[in-house]
């Protein structure tokens, strides 16, 4: 059986279980990247340009993890990801991910290149393409893709239940997402505050990265909100008020945003950004200043990369929480 | 109405033509300097491209010039640019300032072609035709010059004597009114650069293609004028974009740029398959044809964090291999000093002497 690795990092945490199930459907077998550790993220960036964003970084640490032990490398090349009437894209070094790794990293098995272009050409179309490349018929590839997609929109479910990617990606497959050694807590939704958290999820579900930042706002008794339980129409009608974005994947931090900024049961909200991230750049600031109203709960910007230390995230959380608890206790006196 | 626009080389010479034939007061402000950027970078997002810095401190300054409309290109865009006046306007806005936007092609053509009603005094329309046709005119007059000073220089006598040629030539440009003068001024000036007196007998120079991101290879603010530089070094240069290109591309009115545009994406492809929304195809495609016409190097300039030129900073290694050039990237932020640049000028230079001497004995 062809062995297929899989980084575990950038659209992993939106796509895996369609790539897994796509993937095993045409008769290969899966290999997962390991979960990032120091060295790993250290070799991502000795082969990376110095001031690319950290999820990048990690991208190529991920492939190198993989690479002694795989037949084949499965990089995918996120372009568009709506049909909508006019242009949308995701992040130039979403569109230009394979190009890069096959224009810098030498030794690599061959590439598995699989193009999500919704704009321009069918999910199906890409599906085909990979199974032919590992050798399946086309029924194969049929079935296959259905099961994948079956199993996506299950995925998607879940998330929208509030669960963390890997957590969720633990209830679809019996036996996770094919690696043993984690053990998800489920978040407990009995805290006194509860915070929204905005950004990538490549960003805010890479424990190493964010330094766990959903398990430390848990532990400080914080109930968290994930982007991925804002269902798609409510950001779609958020937008309305803030046209003009055509990054997709921004529109659905700045919808967030807007959505949780509003709601009176929400009593904070922390965007997660990744340094020398340009989408970001953009976004954060029209999320602050366009987004943001005198009556909004209190905002903050937690800008992550390979040098964040674990204090220094745990000191921005705390007093991040900290900041709401007494706020509130001002707001309501007494209570 | 008194409108001012971020700078970009010397294009606010016809951008100015245009405006003030549409009966608008132009303030240009002072040609960025470090000044300029440590505004700008105050009051940005910290890690936002740099030329979102330089575009943020142009206008501050123009407003505290007295401008009263701020001019700037938006739109739908893959990549940052297309962001920038929307997110500048707003920021100078917070920060307490008054004034009316222009956002070319986010607002549509109409609104902006309106927008000089009151200004235009008459025959709106007829307004426009002249305004366009003096603004082209002075496009082709000061790239003409641009191209000449760059090949004058690395052979004049007196250094500095085709830069300062230029700038008086760029001046007349700008100073000329109607169409006829222009032309005028056109003929003095190209006289001015072709009369600096040049050395005989010289080495043939070194030649060297300038690609990146666009306002790093095109603003001499953030290159620190590379271009001078590298001809005052007796370096040939030949940037892969110019002024008048960027002017006239969005316009998809010249025809030979836009088959260029589509033969360097056609040539970058091996090495990037789809668009990112910058400069990417002309800085693999130009990496690649300076290889083939036997340059000596290539100068790669871009903006910190600049996403589609760091996809290129990322391949261009292979290419230098692949196709045997020398390649120098120069990362440009708000941190980057003029000595630095020289110093590593310099060496790049000696290296491409090297390898010449090398090939002449091969
Ligand atoms: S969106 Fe930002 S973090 Fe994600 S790949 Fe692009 S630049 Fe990097
Ligand atoms: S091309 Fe580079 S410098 Fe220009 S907007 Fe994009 S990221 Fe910024």
């Amino acid at each position: 059986m062809v062995k297929v690795g899989v980084p575990r990092a950038l659209s992993y945490y939106r796509y895996f279980p369609l790539w897994k199930t796509l993937l095993e459907g045409v008769g290969a077998e899966v290999v997962l990247s390991r979960r990032t550790a120091r060295g790993l993220l250290e070799d991502g960036v000795r082969h990376c340009v110095d001031d690319i964003c950290v999820p990048v970084k990690l991208y190529f640490g991920h492939l190198m993890d993989l690479k002694d032990r795989v037949d084949r490398l499965f990089v995918s090349r996120i372009v568009s990801v709506e049909k909508c009437e006019s242009e949308t894209y995701t992040c130039p070094k979403l569109i230009g991910l394979p190009d890069m790794v096959k224009g810098s990293l030498d030794g690599l098995p061959p590439l598995l290149e699989f193009v999500v272009d919704v704009q321009n050409r069918s999910l199906k179309s890409s599906a085909r393409k990979l199974a032919g490349e590992l050798g399946a018929p086309a029924p194969v590839a049929r079935k296959a893709l259905a099961a994948s997609l079956e199993q996506q929109s299950r995925y998607e479910r879940e998330l929208l239940r509030g669960r963390a990617p890997e957590s969720a990606m633990e209830t679809i497959f019996a036996n996770g997402n094919g690696d043993s050694s984690r053990r998800e807590r489920e978040p407990e939704k009995a805290g006194d505050v509860t915070i929204a958290l905005v950004g990538h999820e490549y960003l805010i579900h890479d424990p190493f990265v964010s330094h766990d930042l959903p398990g430390k706002l848990s532990r400080l008794g914080a109930n968290t909100l994930l982007m991925s339980q804002v269902p798609a129409e409510v950001i779609a009608a958020e937008l309305d008020r803030y046209p003009g974005i055509s990054w997709s994947y921004e529109k659905e931090l700045l919808g967030a945003a807007s959505h949780f900024l509003g709601r009176p049961d929400v009593d904070g909200v922390m965007l997660v950004i990744g340094f020398a991230c340009g989408p970001d750049s953009i976004i954060g600031e029209i999320i602050n200043r366009e987004v943001r109203g005198p009556e909004s709960p209190p905002l903050t910007t937690l800008v992550l990369d390979e040098h964040t230390g674990e204090a220094g995230v745990a000191t921005r959380v705390e007093a991040f929480v900290d900041l709401i608890r007494r706020s509130r206790k001002h707001r309501r006196p007494g209570s | 109405m008194k409108v001012s626009f971020p700078h970009m080389g010397n294009a606010y010479i016809p951008l100015s033509a245009l405006l003030t034939n549409l009966g608008a007061e132009v303030l240009v402000p002072p040609r960025p300097t470090s000044r300029t950027v440590d505004m700008g970078a105050l009051h940005a997002p910290e890690f936002v491209c740099l030329p979102f810095k330089v575009n943020l401190g142009d206008n501050l300054r123009a407003l505290q010039m007295g401008a009263d409309t701020l001019a700037m290109v938006s739109g739908m865009w893959a990549c940052r640019f297309g962001y920038y006046g929307r997110v500048q306007h707003q920021i100078l806005r917070d920060a307490g300032f008054e004034f009316d936007s222009i956002l070319l092609g986010r607002d549509g053509l109409l609104p902006v072609y309106k927008k000089f009603q009151s200004t235009a005094g008459g025959n709106l329309l007829r307004a426009w035709v002249h305004a366009l046709r003096a603004f082209k005119r002075k496009a082709e007059a000061m790239d003409a010059l641009e191209t000449s000073a760059r090949q004058r220089r690395p052979y004049e006598r007196d250094k500095g004597a085709s830069s300062r040629a230029l700038d008086e030539g760029l001046a007349m440009v700008h100073r000329a009114g109607s169409l006829r003068e222009i032309d005028a001024a056109r003929g003095e000036a190209l006289a001015l650069v072709r009369d600096v007196e040049v050395e005989s007998g010289m080495d043939e120079p070194l030649r060297v293609a300038v690609v990146g991101e666009i306002y790093a290879v095109l603003e001499p603010s953030l290159n620190f004028d590379i271009e001078r530089r590298l001809g005052e070094m007796g370096i040939i240069s030949h940037p892969v974009m110019s002024v008048y290109k960027w002017l006239f591309r969005p316009l998809k009115i010249d025809t030979s740029i836009l088959l260029a545009e589509r033969r360097a994406r056609r040539i970058a492809r091996p090495y990037i398959a789809y668009v990112l929304g910058g400069e990417e195809h002309q800085t693999i495609t130009g990496t690649i044809n300076a290889a083939r016409k036997g340059y000596d190097g290539v100068i790669h300039l871009y903006p910190f964090t600049c996403m589609p030129e760091n996809i290129c900073r990322t391949i261009l290694p292979r290419l230098e291999s692949e196709y045997g050039i020398p390649v120098l990237n120069l990362c440009l932020d708000e941190h980057a000093s003029p000595t630095g640049m020289a110093t590593r000028l310099e060496a790049f230079s000696d290296l491409m002497k090297q390898r010449r001497g090398k090939r002449a004995t091969a």
